[in-house]
């Protein structure tokens, strides 16, 4: 560009003088442009995303990949699960393959704290209509989702279903078998809000009192699931009547005409979360796509396809009335959050405590 | 002829020592951080460990023994039979080992639950009124974890039996010897290798199983590479995951060399 304007300019033959200022100028001008190329970084050919994989990653497909790959012309390479091993292993040796990835809520505090991460820019991803305590330095706040019970709505019906978890602990009006996460997260809460613990008093957790609670329905709980689709799958089957599970694959399974519904109340409140690792290759490009996936339209379009809707406060004016009631953000006030930052500092003795009582015999 | 001594095996040997000893050795290194012993008597001094410790080498043993009493008549009748039958075999045993272990267990799901296809059949019948509880517990693992097994105990057990020499069992016969005595000293003996080694693969392979467990298991079966995967992935305890894998490898090892002895002693008598 500065070439062909010298050629213009140079055809008018100027004075000593003024090709001088020119000169000046043009220097100037030179040094200003490797400045500008610091900002915006050669485009690479790809950027790998890393996330838990399987439906999630068709609706993030449709809903931020597809119009990133059209906007940059950049490749998205998709990779799964979510591993936060991985992820230090990764920056540890320097041989960082993710741009962006997905992390669990208490292990993104902690990669945090490890300086695992790099930070989001504000200046590129635009959080100012996110919730205050969704816009952490460090941590993307990509949606909100919730651990729910479902129910047959064939075994439980006239509204006569477990609306709290005491009355999911009474297994005289509510019989049936149930189903429950293998993992101390939720469950040591539920069980605390059946004991009678309020919601906003759950933390720091009593394990004595939590542990003690959840012995009376272990008897009761045929299947500790551990992977999200197994809850759907067990009420499907009708191996249980009764599951714990995330809200979006209840969604997608009552979508399909599955005789299940969820009940809300005093739900677990989570939010998923994405982070650029330390020392990503593309971390300029990995920043443009945590853009892409604060836009309200493409959050909009997510939450429609999973029943997750992004922290992104406005995405919900695009999203249709019909969806609305299957969204967890509808039903805040009845629900609590869990604690990440608690669990960051004790979800590893909890683990363990976990681990002792689900090997103890009864 | 002359043998061509180690220098073909070089290329295998630097692959498996880069590949396989110097991570094991690092992973050891890793066990004793700081040249303190303290996880290894984490591991070896909380009863939840141990106790996982001897799940896990309970299921293994189970799981190895059920592989032998279904596997040896399969591999022996394939070794036996006519080719054609033989190919047919092979396609029943090998053709499972190409579907990803998740689908198949996805599918023991579906056959063995309350609901599942092999409870209402029978339930259909008038063999039983209540079914039968065959998944989220002990026995729906250990179907699953045969079912995924059973090829490594088949073919060691039909190689054994193809090498034995067919001229000893004509002469047993020709000598007036029982089926059953023909089983017992030449059959048995000679097949002990084989025996040996599809027991040691199932067994080793068992000791690492974890997805068909927590599935089959609804998560009371927990084996010990459960809790390794939840220190390596979640808890981020690198050294204890260490230490965990290194009781871990050296009970493999020494239940390894018992039977190593086991099936020597036996083979010369």
């Amino acid at each position: 560009m500065g070439a062909e304007w010298g050629a213009k300019w140079g055809a008018k033959s100027p004075t000593r003088r003024t090709v001088v200022s020119w000169v000046g100028a043009a220097s100037a001008f030179g040094a200003l442009r490797p400045a500008v190329a610091q900002t915006e970084p050669a485009k690479p050919s790809q950027i790998v995303v890393n996330h838990s994989g399987g439906a999630m990653g068709t609706a993030m497909r449709k809903a931020f990949f597809a119009v990133y790959e059209k906007k940059y012309g950049i490749r998205v390479v998709e990779t799964s699960p979510a591993d936060f091993g991985k992820l230090r292993a990764m920056v540890d040796s320097g041989n960082v393959e993710w741009d962006v990835t997905e992390i669990g809520g208490q292990d993104a505090i902690r990669a945090t704290k490890m300086g695992l991460v790099e930070k989001i820019d504000g200046k590129i991803v635009d959080r100012s209509k996110y919730p205050a305590k969704a816009q952490s330095p460090y941590v993307f706040a990509s949606s909100v989702y919730t651990t729910i019970i479902g129910y047959r709505s064939d075994v439980f019906k006239d509204g006569k279903h477990p609306r709290t978890w005491a009355e999911w602990w009474d297994v005289k009006t509510f019989p049936g078998a149930r189903s429950m996460r293998n993992h101390p997260t939720d469950n040591l809460e539920f069980a605390l809000l059946a004991d009678g613990v309020p919601m906003d008093k759950l933390y720091p957790v009593d394990f004595d009192r939590a542990f003690k609670k959840l012995d009376q329905i272990k008897p009761h709980v045929t299947a500790w699931w551990s992977t999200g689709q197994q809850p759907a799958q067990l009420l499907l089957d009708k191996e249980v009547v009764l599951a714990t599970g995330w809200n979006g694959r209840f969604y997608d399974i009552i979508k399909k005409g599955a005789p299940v519904e969820m009940e809300w109340g005093e739900g677990a409140l989570k939010q998923g979360s994405f982070v650029i690792p330390k020392g990503a290759k593309n971390a300029y490009w990995a920043q443009k796509m945590l853009a892409e996936m604060s836009v309200p339209q493409a959050q909009a379009i997510y939450a429609t396809e999973l029943g997750y809707p992004g922290l992104n406060l406005d995405s919900l004016n695009f999203v249709d009335a019909k969806v609305k009631p299957y969204l967890p953000t509808q039903y805040l006030d009845k629900q609590f959050w869990i604690d990440d930052a608690w669990y960051a500092e004790n979800g590893n003795k909890a683990q363990e405590l976990w681990n002792a009582w689900m090997l103890k015999k009864a | 002829m002359k043998t061509p001594g180690i220098f073909p095996a070089v290329p295998a040997l630097v692959l498996l020592f880069a590949f396989f000893l110097f991570p094991v050795v690092r992973m050891l290194g890793y066990s004793v951080d700081a040249g303190s012993f303290e996880w290894y008597a984490k591991a070896l001094g909380e009863g939840l460990y141990l106790g996982v410790f001897w799940n896990t080498f309970q299921i293994a043993l189970l799981v190895t023994l059920i592989c032998l009493l279904l596997g040896y008549p399969v591999g022996f009748l394939i070794a036996t039979t006519t080719p054609g039958w033989a190919v047919l075999g092979f396609i029943f045993v090998l053709l499972p080992l190409w579907t990803s272990v998740l689908v198949r267990t996805y599918a023991w799901m579906v056959l063995l639950g309350r609901n599942g296809v092999f409870n209402r059949w029978l339930i259909d019948s008038g063999i039983i009124s209540d079914p039968l509880p065959l998944l989220h517990n002990v026995t729906g693992v250990l179907i699953g974890m045969v079912h995924v097994l059973l090829p490594y105990m088949v073919l060691p057990i039909y190689g054994a039996v193809r090498r034995l020499d067919p001229a000893l069992v004509a002469a047993a016969e020709g000598l007036g010897a029982s089926d059953w005595r023909i089983f017992w000293r030449i059959y048995l003996p000679l097949t002990a290798n084989g025996i040996f080694a599809g027991s040691v693969l199932v067994f080793v392979l068992s000791l690492g199983f974890f997805i068909t467990p927590a599935l089959l298991g609804g998560g009371r079966v927990i084996m010990i590479a459960v809790l390794i995967e939840q220190e390596v992935r979640q808890t981020l305890n690198w050294p204890f995951a260490a230490a965990l894998s290194a009781v871990l490898l050296a009970a493999t090892l020494a239940v390894y060399a018992l039977a190593q002895r086991f099936t020597q002693s036996e083979a010369r008598t």
